[in-house]
C-alpha cells in the first residue's frame, strides 16, 4: 500500500523549539492513524453500532454525550448525537466495520485521509488547548478517554483526551498545517518538541 | 536618593535602581515604581496638558482612576498613547511621552486655549462651527475646514503607524469561582472558596495582591496588613485549585458568567521570553463571580481643583506608604469625611509637613481629631479651598468659611502655602461590573454613594464594593461571600482582626465649593462645574443627555473621578436629589482594552488557510495562488515575461488542443449514504437522481425555497444507498448546511447521513482530447476507452499503485476525466498523472483558463448563480423534473420568476477587440449614458477566449436569447470602458457538445 504523505510540508520542523526556560512544556507529534472513521447510527439503532464496533474493535464505547475510551492501538469518542469518531492503528478499518454494521443499522464513512491527528502531549498541554479552544480541559470535566467536537476559528477540531495529559486532536486536512502552525505558535511560550 | 523619597517602607527596592526617559530625558526611579510615583520622587509634578485648554496636569490618583497623566509609552517603532503614568511600571530602558503639548510640556503653545474659556464650553462645537447659509462654506463645509484645526488642537496622544511587534493571546479558563479584587474582601473570599476545594481564580488589576492592605496603615491580626496579605497571597498560592492572576483587569461581564479580562502580562518588563504574550485576553467562565472590587475616591469640585499638586487623598497616602514618595514638602489636606485623615497620617509618618487639614464639616469624629493632632497640622473645620495658585505646580491655598449645609462661604480670605493638596470628596463603590451585569444603581443617602444593585445571581458582593467600608466589615463580608460562592456556610472560627482608627465613613454631601475660577469636574476631558449648569439651562435634563452633550465621563478614564459630582451639581442645578436624577448604566470595559488582544492572533502566517494536497507542488511551478475563500487555489502557472492574459490563453488553448490538468480537490465533497439517500436526493436536486445507476454520475441542480438558483455539481452514484456529492468550492459549507436543516428539520424520517469528504479526495481533471491517452498510459486494473468508461460514468483503478475513482466529466466541454484518490496520496497520483501525459505535452492549468474554458462553452458557475437567477434564466429549465416535486418547486413558477423581461445568460463578442470588463453593464445607446437606468444587463465572467480568438464574455440580459445577434454597448464608467459588443449564444464553442462525447 502506498503511504499517505503528511500534510504538514515545511510546517514540520521536528526538534525544540520556543522558549525552554522551564523545560519543554509540550511535545507535539503526529500519529498518523492508518484508520479515521466516523459511524453513525440510525435512530434507536446506537446498540447495534455499538455492537459492531464492540465486535469489531473491541471497543467498549460509553453512551454519554462526549463518552470515549482509548486502548492500545485504538481509540473512540463520541462527536454528536449517534456519531463516533474511531481510529485504528491498523488500514481497512471502514470496510470491516460498515460490512459488520450494515446500511440497515447506520453508516460508515472513511475518513483516513480525510482527518490529520495531531498529538499533544505534557505537562503544559492543557494550558496550550486552552488558549485555542473555550473547552474546560481540566481532567475532571474532560476524563480520559472522553471527546468533543469544537472548532478554533474556522477550523473543526475533535479532541480526545488520551492520557492525563495527552490529547490527540482530529483536524480536517487541508486545514492541518495552518492549525499546526497555530499551534507551535502557541505552544512557543512554554517550549516545545516536534517528533 | 532623591529629597521626595523616604528612607524606609514601601513596596520598592532601593537597592534596585531603574533608569528611564520621560521626554528624552533620562531618570531614575526604583524597581517597584510606577511612573508616577518615579516621576513624583523625581520631582516631575508637570506631566501632561489638557485636553481642551491645554492646562498643566500632573499626577492627580495612584491607579486606573487617573484622569490626568497620560503619557504615550514608545516600544521599538510602536506607540502606546493615553497610558496612565500610574498603571506603568517601571523598567529598564523605558521610553515615555508626554501628550498634546507643542513645542513642549513646559511651554505649549495650546495653552491659549485656556483664554477663549468661555468659547470652548459644552457643546462649542455644535453652536460655534454651524456654517453660513450660502456661499463655499456653507452648511457642513465650514465644519469640515474648522475640524482639522480642532482635532490637532485637542486631544490626547497621537498613535503610531508602525507595526506593534508584540504578541497578544487569547485564554480560555473554567472555574468555579471567580474573585475580582484582593483587597481584604477579596482576600478572605479567596481563602472561604478555596477551603471548599472548588476551582478559584484571583483576578487583580495592581501587580501586588492586597488591596487597601497595602497602605491602609491599619494592622490585621496584630500584623501589619500588607504582612498580613502577603502571607494571604502565599497560602492561595500554595493550592492546586487556585489560580492568581495579577495585573489582570475584569473588564466586562456578560450573560451565563463569562468574564472578559486583560492580562499584562510584559508591561513591566524590559523584555518578552520567546513566545510570551505582551498582553493576555482571558475568557473566563465562571460559576460565581465574587465582586470585591472596593470603591474609589471623588476629588471636591472647587477653582483650581485641576493644577499640578492637587491630587486625591488616597493617592497621597498610597504613594507615601506605598512607594515612599511624598507628593509634597508641605501637604494640606481637604475633605468632606474622615478618610483623608489616614492619608494624612500617612504622608505626615513618611516625613510630610502638613499644613493643614480643611474640612467642610464643622465638627469630625474623634478618631479623625486624634490622627489631626498626631500630623500637627492646623485642623480648620467648617472651612473649604476656594481658590489654588501656581504656575506649573501648587504653591498656595486659599481657604475660607464653609457652611456645609447652605454651602456658603463666609469671612476673610486666608491663604496657605502648600505644594501638594490631598483631596477627598468621599467614596463611589466601583460597581462597574454589576452595572454591566444588570440592574441600576440605588443611591445610598448615608454613604452619599450609589452602590450596587441586588445581585443577579451571577454574582456576590463584598467590601467596600457593597458599602462596607471597613475593613473589618470587608473580612466579614469576604468570608461570607466566598462561602456562599460555593454554598458553604461560613467557617465558624474567629476572623481575621482589624486594627486601625475607628473613623467614622460617611461623607459631608458636599460635592462642589462655588467661587470664582474655574472649577473642573471632568479634569481629562476639561468639563466644569459651569458647563454642567449651562447643559441644564439649554435643556439638557437627561443624565444621558448631559454626559454625551458635555462629553462629561466619556474620556479614557470613563468617569471614575467625574461621574457621582458631575451628577450632583446637575441635580442641584435642577433643584432635584441626585438619586432623582439617576446614574447611567455602566458598559465594558471598566478600563482601557488593547486592541490587539481583542483581535489576538488570526493574521498573517496565522490567518486560517486551506491547502490541497498539491499545494506545494504548485508553488514550486511558479503558479500564482489565489485566495478563494481560505483555499489557495493557482491562478495560472506563468512563464517568465508571461502576463496573466497571456498564460491562460496558452493553457487553455493547450486543453483543446491537446491535454491539460487542473487541481479540483477544493470541490465540496459530500457522502450521501442510507437506505434513503436516492430519495432525499429526489427532493434535493431538481432533476432525479433515485434512477442514475451505480457507477454513473449526474449533473444536478438544487434551488432555494424560492425557487431561485442555489448551486449545481455533479453526484456520483457509488453504490445502492451511496453517492458522493460534488458542489461548487465557495458554495460547499452552505450546501451542507442546506442539506443538514433539511434532514434535521424538516424530513427527520429519512434514513440518510451526510459527512463532509471533502479533504478526504485530492481530485485532478485531466481534460483535452489526448485525456485518454495519458489515463491509459498510467491507470491499471480498469479500461479507460469508451465500452468502460462512456460519458458520466465512473471506474475505479489503481494509478502507481495508488487505488482511484474516475469519472468521465467535463466542465472545459472536452474529453474530459475527474480522477480521485485519498488525499494522503493526492501528489503522488498528480505527479504519476504528470509523468503520463509528459508525452502528450500535458500542461497544469489554474483558474483562469479553468474560467476561459468554461466561458467559452456557456458553463455556469456562481458568477451567475449568484442568487438572484433562475434555472431558465441560465437555460436549465430542462433540468426542472415535471415527475416529482423538489426543493423550490413550489416557487419556481412565480409570476416574477417567469417573466419575459428576466435577465437572461447570453454570449458576448467584444467587436473593438478589447477586454469586456466584468460588472460592466449592457446598454442599447451607442454612447456612454448619462441616464444610469439605461441599463438592459451585467457582465458577469469574461476572458479572452483562444478557441475564438476574441474577448468574450458572459451576461444576463434582459430577454436574453432574443437578442442573440443584436449589437449592444458595455458600460463601465467607473473603469473608464464604453465598447461595442455582439450578444450571442451562451454556447460560444462547440455547441454540439461533439468533443466531450468523443
Amino acid at each position: 500500500m502506498v503511504e499517505q504523505m503528511s500534510p504538514l510540508g515545511d510546517a514540520y520542523v521536528p526538534g525544540s523549539h520556543g522558549n525552554f526556560a522551564d523545560g519543554t512544556g509540550v511535545k507535539i507529534s503526529l500519529p498518523q492513524p492508518g484508520s479515521i472513521v466516523e459511524a453513525t447510527a440510525w435512530p434507536g439503532r446506537e446498540a447495534a453500532l455499538a455492537g459492531a464496533i464492540e465486535r469489531v474493535t473491541g471497543l467498549s464505547l460509553p453512551h454519554h454525550p462526549g463518552g470515549g475510551v482509548v486502548t492500545g492501538d485504538r481509540s473512540g469518542f463520541g462527536i454528536g448525537p449517534r456519531k463516533w469518531l474511531l481510529t485504528d492503528a491498523a488500514e481497512g478499518l471502514a470496510e470491516t466495520l460498515r460490512d459488520a454494521l450494515g446500511i440497515e443499522n447506520g453508516t460508515v464513512t472513511d475518513l483516513s485521509h480525510g482527518r490529520t491527528a495531531i498529538r499533544l502531549e505534557g505537562e503544559r498541554a492543557e494550558w496550550v488547548l486552552a488558549k485555542f479552544f473555550a473547552l474546560d480541559f481540566s481532567s475532571d470535566a474532560f476524563p480520559v478517554g472522553s471527546g468533543r467536537a469544537t472548532m478554533h476559528h474556522d477550523i473543526l477540531a475533535q479532541i480526545q483526551r488520551t492520557g492525563p495529559s495527552r490529547f490527540n486532536l482530529y483536524v480536517f486536512r487541508t486545514f492541518a498545517r495552518s492549525f499546526w502552525r497555530v499551534l507551535c505558535h502557541g505552544a512557543e511560550e512554554v517550549g516545545y518538541e516536534v517528533r | 536618593m532623591s529629597p521626595r523619597r523616604t528612607a524606609a517602607g514601601g513596596r520598592i527596592d532601593r537597592a534596585r535602581t531603574i533608569r528611564f526617559t520621560f521626554d528624552g530625558k533620562p531618570m531614575t526611579g526604583h524597581l517597584g515604581d510606577t511612573l508616577a510615583s518615579a516621576l513624583l520622587a523625581g520631582g516631575v509634578t508637570l506631566v501632561g496638558r489638557s485636553f481642551k485648554y491645554h492646562r498643566p496636569r500632573g499626577v492627580f490618583a495612584a491607579g486606573v482612576d487617573e484622569p490626568c497623566a497620560l503619557v504615550t509609552v514608545i516600544d521599538g517603532q510602536a506607540r502606546e498613547p493615553n497610558v496612565p503614568a500610574t498603571q506603568i511600571e517601571i523598567f529598564d530602558g523605558l521610553v515615555v511621552e508626554s501628550q498634546n503639548r507643542f513645542p513642549s510640556l513646559g511651554f505649549d503653545l495650546g495653552a491659549v486655549n485656556g483664554l477663549f474659556g468661555g468659547l470652548f464650553s459644552a457643546g462649542f462645537y455644535y453652536k460655534t462651527f454651524m456654517g453660513p447659509v450660502v456661499g463655499p462654506l456653507k452648511g457642513t463645509r465650514f465644519w469640515m475646514l474648522c475640524e482639522w484645526f480642532i482635532r490637532r488642537a485637542a486631544g490626547l496622544g497621537r498613535a503610531g503607524d508602525a507595526k506593534d511587534a508584540a504578541r497578544y493571546e487569547k485564554m480560555n479558563a473554567f472555574c468555579d469561582v471567580l474573585v475580582v479584587g484582593s483587597g481584604p474582601a477579596g482576600l478572605m473570599a479567596a481563602k472561604a472558596a478555596a477551603a471548599s476545594g472548588k476551582r478559584v481564580m484571583l483576578a487583580e488589576q495592581e501587580p501586588l495582591f492586597g488591596g487597601a492592605a497595602r497602605w491602609s496603615g491599619e494592622t490585621i491580626d496584630d500584623a501589619p496588613a500588607e504582612r498580613w496579605a502577603d502571607e494571604a497571597v502565599a497560602e492561595l498560592a500554595g493550592l492546586d485549585n487556585v489560580r492568581l492572576l495579577p495585573r489582570t483587569t475584569v473588564w466586562g461581564i456578560y450573560d451565563g458568567n463569562t468574564i472578559a479580562a486583560l492580562e499584562r502580562v510584559t508591561d513591566h518588563k524590559a523584555s518578552r521570553a520567546r513566545g510570551e504574550p505582551r498582553h493576555r485576553h482571558w475568557s473566563i467562565r465562571a460559576g460565581k463571580v465574587v465582586l470585591a472590587t472596593g470603591a474609589l475616591e471623588r476629588p471636591l469640585v472647587f477653582p483650581g481643583n485641576d493644577r499640578p499638586g492637587v491630587m486625591l487623598a488616597r493617592a497621597a497616602g498610597r504613594y507615601a506608604a506605598e512607594y515612599g514618595v511624598l507628593p509634597g514638602g508641605r501637604i494640606a489636606v481637604f475633605t468632606n469625611n474622615d478618610s483623608a485623615y489616614r492619608a494624612a497620617a500617612a504622608l505626615h509618618r513618611a516625613g510630610a509637613t502638613i499644613a493643614a487639614i480643611v474640612d467642610v464639616r464643622a465638627q469630625v469624629s474623634a478618631a479623625a481629631s486624634k490622627l489631626a493632632r498626631e500630623t500637627g497640622a492646623e485642623h480648620l473645620t467648617g472651612h473649604a479651598v476656594v481658590d489654588t495658585a501656581g504656575r506649573q505646580r501648587l504653591r498656595q491655598i486659599t481657604i475660607r468659611r464653609f457652611d456645609a449645609a447652605s454651602g456658603a462661604l463666609s469671612g476673610a480670605a486666608r491663604r496657605v502655602e502648600a505644594d501638594c493638596l490631598a483631596v477627598s470628596g468621599g467614596w463611589s463603590p466601583a460597581i462597574h461590573l454589576a452595572s454591566q451585569a444588570g440592574a441600576a444603581a440605588r443611591w445610598d443617602e448615608r454613604l452619599q454613594a450609589f452602590l450596587p444593585p441586588e445581585p443577579t445571581g451571577g454574582w456576590v458582593g463584598a467590601g467596600s464594593f457593597t458599602g462596607a467600608f471597613t475593613t473589618q466589615e470587608a473580612i466579614a463580608q469576604g468570608l461570607a461571600a466566598g462561602a456562599a460562592a460555593v454554598g458553604a456556610t461560613p467557617a465558624a472560627s474567629k476572623p481575621p482582626q482589624a486594627g486601625g482608627p475607628d473613623l467614622d465613613v460617611t461623607p459631608a454631601p458636599v460635592f462642589e465649593i462655588r467661587a470664582k475660577g474655574k472649577a473642573f469636574v471632568d479634569l481629562q476631558h476639561d468639563v466644569t462645574a459651569e458647563d454642567v449648569r449651562l447643559a441644564h439651562r439649554e435643556g439638557f435634563v437627561s443624565v444621558e443627555h448631559l454626559k454625551r452633550y458635555t462629553t462629561l465621563g466619556m474620556a479614557t478614564d470613563q468617569g471614575k473621578t467625574s461621574n457621582v459630582p458631575g451628577l450632583a451639581i446637575m441635580a442641584d442645578a435642577a433643584g432635584r436629589t441626585i438619586p432623582q436624577v439617576g446614574t447611567t448604566r455602566f458598559r465594558p470595559p471598566y478600563s482601557a482594552v488593547s486592541l490587539g488582544s481583542l483581535a489576538a492572533e488570526r493574521h498573517g502566517e496565522l490567518r486560517p488557510e486551506r491547502l490541497t494536497p498539491m499545494h506545494d507542488w504548485h508553488i514550486e511551478r511558479g503558479a500564482r495562488m489565489l485566495a478563494a475563500g481560505l483555499w489557495f487555489r493557482p491562478q495560472i502557472y506563468g512563464q517568465p515575461g508571461e502576463t496573466v492574459e497571456q498564460a491562460y490563453a496558452r493553457e487553455a488553448a493547450a486543453v483543446r488542443a491537446g491535454v491539460g490538468i487542473v487541481d479540483v480537490s477544493t470541490l465540496g465533497k459530500i457522502a450521501v449514504q442510507g437506505p434513503d439517500a436516492a430519495a432525499f436526493l429526489d427532493r434535493v436536486y431538481t432533476n432525479v437522481f433515485s434512477s442514475l445507476p451505480v457507477n454513473k454520475a449526474r449533473y444536478g441542480l438544487m434551488l432555494r425555497e424560492d425557487g431561485l438558483a442555489f448551486d449545481d455539481g455533479t453526484t456520483w452514484r457509488l453504490g445502492e444507498h451511496e453517492f458522493l456529492m460534488t458542489t461548487t468550492t465557495a458554495n460547499a459549507g452552505k450546501v451542507m448546511q442546506h442539506l443538514e436543516y433539511f434532514l434535521d428539520v424538516v424530513w427527520p424520517d429519512l434514513r440518510v447521513n451526510l459527512t463532509s469528504v471533502t479533504d478526504q479526495w485530492a481530485g485532478a481533471a485531466v481534460a483535452g482530447p489526448k485525456a485518454r491517452d495519458v489515463l491509459a498510459a498510467c491507470v491499471a486494473r480498469t479500461g479507460v476507452d469508451n465500452e468502460m468508461l462512456p460519458f458520466m460514468g465512473i471506474v475505479r483503478g489503481e494509478i502507481d499503485g495508488i487505488p482511484v475513482t474516475i469519472c468521465r466529466l467535463s466542465f472545459s466541454g472536452e474529453l474530459a476525466y475527474e480522477v480521485y484518490c485519498g488525499a494522503g496520496h493526492g501528489l503522488a497520483m498528480w505527479e504519476a498523472l504528470m509523468e503520463a501525459g509528459k508525452p502528450f505535452g500535458i500542461v497544469p492549468y489554474g483558474l483562469e483558463a479553468l474560467g476561459t474554458l468554461r466561458i467559452e462553452k456557456g458553463h455556469v458557475t456562481g458568477s451567475e448563480i449568484d442568487g438572484r437567477t433562475t434555472a431558465r434564466d441560465l437555460h436549465l429549465g430542462w433540468m426542472l423534473s415535471k415527475k416529482k416535486p423538489f426543493i423550490g418547486s413550489a416557487m419556481m413558477d412565480r409570476e416574477g420568476l417567469a417573466s419575459p423581461e428576466r435577465l437572461q445568460l447570453v454570449g458576448l463578442v467584444s467587436l473593438d477587440n478589447r477586454a469586456i470588463a466584468n460588472g460592466a453593464h449592457i446598454v442599447e445607446g451607442k454612447q456612454p449614458p448619462d441616464d444610469p437606468h439605461g441599463s438592459i444587463g451585467h457582465v458577469t465572467a469574461n476572458c479572452f477566449s483562444p478557441a475564438l480568438g476574441r474577448y468574450v464574455a458572459l451576461a444576463l440580459v434582459k430577454g436574453g436569447t432574443s437578442r442573440h445577434g443584436t449589437r449592444a454597448h458595455i458600460s463601465d464608467p467607473l473603469r473608464g470602458r464604453f465598447g461595442p459588443v455582439e450578444i450571442v449564444s451562451h454556447h460560444m464553442f462547440d455547441p454540439e457538445g461533439s468533443r466531450m462525447h468523443g
